[in-house]
């Protein structure tokens, strides 16, 4: 098993959400619904799902796509050195305190410069194999958020993972408990729904 | 208050028809100095003639002379198969001011290393000087607002000299901001002569490690070539006279070029006359401060004149000159609509201090005063009431 990768660092915070800078070079990691963790400094892990990449611009950024042609060097400059940082949304679902998972929000928040890493896959498989699926009720509280697509893409990746440890019933218990979560929904159940068939486990 | 708009409007509609009426008066002026250029054009002994005459007559005289290329040349920008290695370097600064807590000074300067058109990251370093307590009030050497400008400047090129006395890639070009020659006050006291020789003395270095030096200059308001044709037009008047009366005052030298000069082209390279320039020749004459005018802009766009400074040595190497256009243009054309060189922006960017981190700064020097008993004042009740509106 590979180490779980740093992504960047926490820039703000509340107790069900934040926000990471991460420089644009070393946005090849992150990816939209995959599950990241937050150490605190009393072992406290801090579960989460990235609900939101945004690239942030400036004026000369502005100013460069005048340019007809953006050179090899200039493009290294903008992505290596300067300080225009990919903020990433992260949504709380979690945390880990003395070996035990909870589906609850963490204690406290992080704080700032905290660093965040990537779960590996038996992080995903532990946390999200934990209870009776308590974490969904945080994304399906934050309507603010593409719930239905976050849903999707966080079972497809957690699916596959469940699929290759010899789980493959878990995608079927997280669907049923969807619908369970949103019977009295229906608008919102279909969109769910329509988004979950298009996972592909395989 | 607010500013009174109606006040305001009122003194703009006057100056606005005062310009309209000498608008006419400025054509003919521009067009005469169009005439002049042509006529003059293949005349550069006459012309250098014409400038030692007024030289000897005006000690102050300020204008351009021609070297060996005629007034109305337009060159093409240069093929280069490869890039030139550049280095560019900006000053900020954060000025001394009694009403702060503590009164301090800082110069940050910013180096930028590109290799273009290549896959390589470009490099970026700062160095940050602080002058404090005693730096600030030595009687024979007050740190004065234009003392710290002419310190900023000589440490930019300061800090070029030894990066690229590192650099084993020729041609290199070490790029500043603004004018080579100095016009920062005052120039009559003993500190002002020691940081000119130490300036002088870093661009000979330069110079004779084969490195360029040069300095941009954005959107000039210079008219050296126009006073040039000034007395070029008036031979028979006294220079001095030429001087007071100004025939083509008003016309700048970017006028004139935009004329001349296509995208990407750059005219003729002039030495420049004046009392600081003669100062650097003294020192060494390879280092007599010269410029060409360049047309960044690009293709079918209007043309937007810049103003290059570069020393006698670089003005007679053809070679060099052609890879200073080559980069200059390159670099231009990396900001798009609104071409300057993306290395001097984005050492301008590394040095610029923020109010944050002159306050950081501030704090980190009162803390440090207080932890070795020294002290702190407050800051001013009129800055306290400044900063708190």
């Amino acid at each position: 098993m590979t180490a779980s990768l740093q992504i960047g660092r926490l820039l703000r915070s509340t107790t069900s959400d934040c926000v990471i800078g991460c420089r644009a070079s070393e946005l090849n990691v992150p990816v939209f619904g995959g599950m990241v963790r937050i150490p605190l400094a009393d072992g406290t892990q801090i579960y989460g799902l990235i609900h939101n990449i945004q690239i942030e611009d400036d004026g000369l950024i502005r100013q460069l796509i005048t340019s007809d042609n953006v050179s090899e060097d200039v493009l290294l400059d903008n992505r290596n050195n300067r300080n225009v940082p990919v903020e990433i949304g992260v949504i709380f679902v979690g945390y880990a305190q003395n070996g035990r998972i909870s589906h609850l929000l963490p204690p406290r928040p992080p704080l700032s410069l905290d660093e965040i890493f990537t779960c590996m896959p038996p992080e995903v498989i532990a946390f999200t194999g934990s209870g009776r699926f308590g974490y969904l009720r945080h994304i399906l509280r934050a309507e603010d958020l593409p719930q239905a697509e976050l849903l999707a893409a966080h079972i497809q990746q957690a699916g596959q993972m469940h699929h290759a440890h010899g789980s493959p019933g878990w995608v079927e218990a997280v669907t049923r408990e969807l619908v369970t979560l949103l019977r009295d929904d229906y608008d919102r159940l279909m969109s769910v729904l329509s988004a979950i068939g298009d996972v592909n486990l395989s | 208050m607010p500013v009174n708009y109606l006040q305001v409007q009122g003194q703009i509609l006057d100056k606005c028809q005062q310009a309209r009426q000498n608008q006419q008066v400025y054509r003919q002026r521009l067009e005469q100095a169009l005439k002049l250029l042509e006529r003059f054009a293949g005349e550069l002994d006459t012309l250098r003639a014409v400038v030692e005459n007024a030289r000897m007559a005006d000690s102050t005289l300020r204008c351009a002379v021609p070297l060996n290329e005629e007034l109305n040349t337009a060159r093409d920008a240069p093929v280069m198969g490869e890039m030139p290695l550049l280095l560019a370097a900006d000053g900020s600064q954060v000025n001394p001011n009694r009403h702060d807590a503590v009164e301090f000074a800082v110069i940050n300067t910013g180096l930028f290393r590109i290799q273009p058109g290549t896959a390589h990251t470009p490099r970026e370093e700062t160095q940050t000087q602080l002058y404090l307590l005693e730096d600030l009030h030595n009687p024979d050497a007050p740190l004065t607002e234009e003392v710290v400008a002419l310190r900023r400047d000589l440490t930019e090129r300061r800090l070029l000299a030894e990066r690229a006395a590192a650099e084993s890639a020729r041609p290199l070009i070490t790029l500043t901001d603004g004018p080579l020659e100095l016009f920062r006050e005052p120039r009559d006291n003993p500190q002002y002569d020691q940081l000119l020789r130490d300036y002088l003395n870093i661009l000979q270095k330069t110079n004779r490690h084969g490195v360029v030096s040069a300095g941009y200059v954005d959107k000039p308001r210079s008219d050296l070539v126009v006073r040039l044709l000034e007395l070029a037009g008036e031979q028979n008047s006294a220079a001095q006279e030429t001087a007071r009366r100004r025939p083509l005052a008003g016309v700048l030298d970017r006028v004139i070029f935009a004329r001349l000069l296509g995208a990407g082209q750059r005219s003729a390279v002039f030495a420049i006359q004046s009392g600081m320039a003669e100062r650097f020749a003294d020192y060494d004459p390879a280092l007599q401060p010269c410029f060409f005018y360049l047309n960044v802009s690009a293709g079918s766009s209007e043309p937007y004149l810049a103003r290059v400074e570069i020393p006698l040595q670089t003005a007679q190497n053809s070679d060099l000159l052609d890879a200073l256009h080559a980069a200059l243009l390159q670099q231009c054309r990396q900001m798009g609509s609104k071409p300057y060189p993306y290395a001097l922006h984005r050492a301008h960017e590394i040095a610029l201090i923020s109010r944050l981190e002159k306050e950081q700064i501030e704090t980190m020097i009162a803390r440090a005063m207080r932890a070795m008993g020294l002290e702190v004042e407050d800051k001013s009740f009129k800055q306290y009431h400044k900063e708190n509106r």
